[in-house]
């Protein structure tokens, strides 16, 4: 790894003002789950690191059922883990963050790092788009807004532009009678990536589908939303012949690659059957609680 | 400048060094501090072996900056064992046989550890998801598992006595 100077500001405006200073020399840290890797395996080569941990509040969670949600850019798996509001309002988002690495990477890595290392196979991308998250991010001029969807442009590309920092996440109060599910196919069940990953988050009521939203993972250039699958399903009956041709929907919508962790056809499948299991397990999640 | 000064407290010693940025901090608790029970073998963050406590959370000193680490508490294996006598925990692997080459156990043992002061009766899954991120290529788990149970048990019991 080679070496460079290295910054802690305290304020974001201190941070985006030495990333503009220093332009495409300058890599910004986080937890450092994924930097320190490229950084040691030469991917990249910052002459100048900025750590974000000293600039106060990016590691903070905050909700209100008006407001809804708010994580700061900088909270940790294992904080997030912890967190009350989230385990009641956002289950998926809990479900997603159990399923992250290990302890060691859950105490460290961060939900902002995550996203902005925005990989096709991201685990947060999926709750987040279910929850349909904002980014909020700052920069040299005013704050932006740009919804989860839009964050991510391509395999390990975001829409930020020079100069500008992913500070948190905004997600709106969920519907109460909403139900969902994060399913994660992964050889292992700890350090591992999906083959792909499923995000589901359905409301259902008189035996019908009111409001459906499905994420996928890993099996396109960004992590999507299976837009045409979910207005399939709703109005629809809650019965298994819907559900089996939202996921086949969903099949389509993907584009999944043939790499080293599985090829194009098998994640098709994972796509048809883990679209099928994640609706099915939350709808009986809906029905016990009825 | 492409050094800086930390101060960190290891094993409860405060220790002031003036660091390469680049400089990891296990690189810095074997080589600055020559504590070399903290292994380094995957250095890219995925075996565990290289595992210590800071500030009572367990995390992989290879992909953690030095500077990074500035101000914190961090504990490694060397100060488990307290006057000659060795952690319960230590004990237990040693009785269990849940060594055998011993490049994974002190990473293994804080893993343990993090648990045991966190949860004091876990079940057999949630040890499993306590080591998970520690890999052991010798013995199959099995035994590692045994061992952290049996030294929850040991612990509890000479907890009970205590009061």
């Amino acid at each position: 790894m080679e070496n460079f100077e290295y910054f802690e500001p305290r304020t974001l405006k201190e941070a985006v003002g030495l990333l503009v200073k220093y332009k495409g020399g300058a890599r910004l840290l986080a937890g450092g789950t994924d930097v320190m890797i490229e950084m040691k395996g030469g991917y990249v080569k910052p002459k100048y690191l900025i750590n974000l941990k000293k600039i106060k509040g990016l590691d903070k969670i905050s909700f209100s059922k008006k407001e809804g949600l708010r994580i700061g850019a900088l909270v940790t798996w294992s904080t997030l883990l912890s967190s009350k509001p989230i385990n009641q309002y956002y289950p998926v988002l809990r479900e997603t963050a159990s399923l992250i690495g290990c302890p060691q990477i859950r105490n460290i890595g961060t939900i902002g790092g995550n996203i902005c290392h925005a990989s096709p196979s991201a685990d947060s991308a999926p709750a987040l788009m279910i929850y349909e998250a904002q980014c909020v991010v700052a920069g040299p001029g005013r704050e932006r807004i740009i919804p989860i969807e839009k964050i991510f442009t391509g395999v390990q590309k975001i829409s930020l532009k020079k100069g500008e920092i992913l500070t948190g996440f905004r997600l709106p109060t969920p519907d109460t009678e909403s139900k969902g599910c994060y399913l994660k196919f992964s050889p292992r069940r700890a350090m591992d990536l999906p083959i792909v990953g499923v995000g589901v988050l359905v409301r259902a009521s008189d035996g019908i589908f009111q409001d459906v939203k499905i994420a996928l993972g890993a099996v396109a250039p960004t992590p999507i939303r299976a837009r045409r699958a979910e207005s399939l399903l709703c109005g629809m009956p809650v019965n298994d012949e819907s559900i089996r041709k939202a996921a086949g929907e969903a099949v389509k919508e993907s584009k999944p690659i043939t790499d080293v962790r599985a090829s194009r056809d098998y994640r098709l499948g994972l796509v048809e059957e883990l679209t099928h299991r994640a609706i099915a397990l939350s709808i009986s999640k809906n029905i016990t609680l009825e | 400048m492409k050094k800086s000064q930390i101060r960190i407290r290891v094993n409860g010693e405060w220790h002031e060094l003036t660091v390469p940025n680049k400089k990891t901090l296990l690189e810095v608790i074997r080589e600055d501090l020559n504590l070399t029970g903290t292994k380094k073998m995957c250095d890219t963050g995925e075996c565990g072996s290289c595992t210590v406590l800071m500030d009572g959370m367990v995390v992989n000193s290879c992909i953690v900056l030095a500077v990074d680490a500035n101000g914190k508490e961090i504990t490694t294996i060397e100060s488990l064992s307290q006057i000659g006598k060795l952690h319960p925990i230590q004990e237990e692997f040693i009785d269990k046989g849940a060594i055998q080459c011993g490049f994974c156990t002190p990473g293994m043992i804080l893993s343990a550890k993090a648990l045991l002061d966190q949860n004091p009766n876990p079940s057999e899954f949630e040890v499993k998801k306590a080591i998970s991120g520690n890999f052991c290529r010798c013995t199959g788990y099995v035994r590692i598992v045994n061992a952290i149970l049996s030294a929850a048990e040991r612990l509890r019991s000479e907890n009970d006595e205590g009061i």
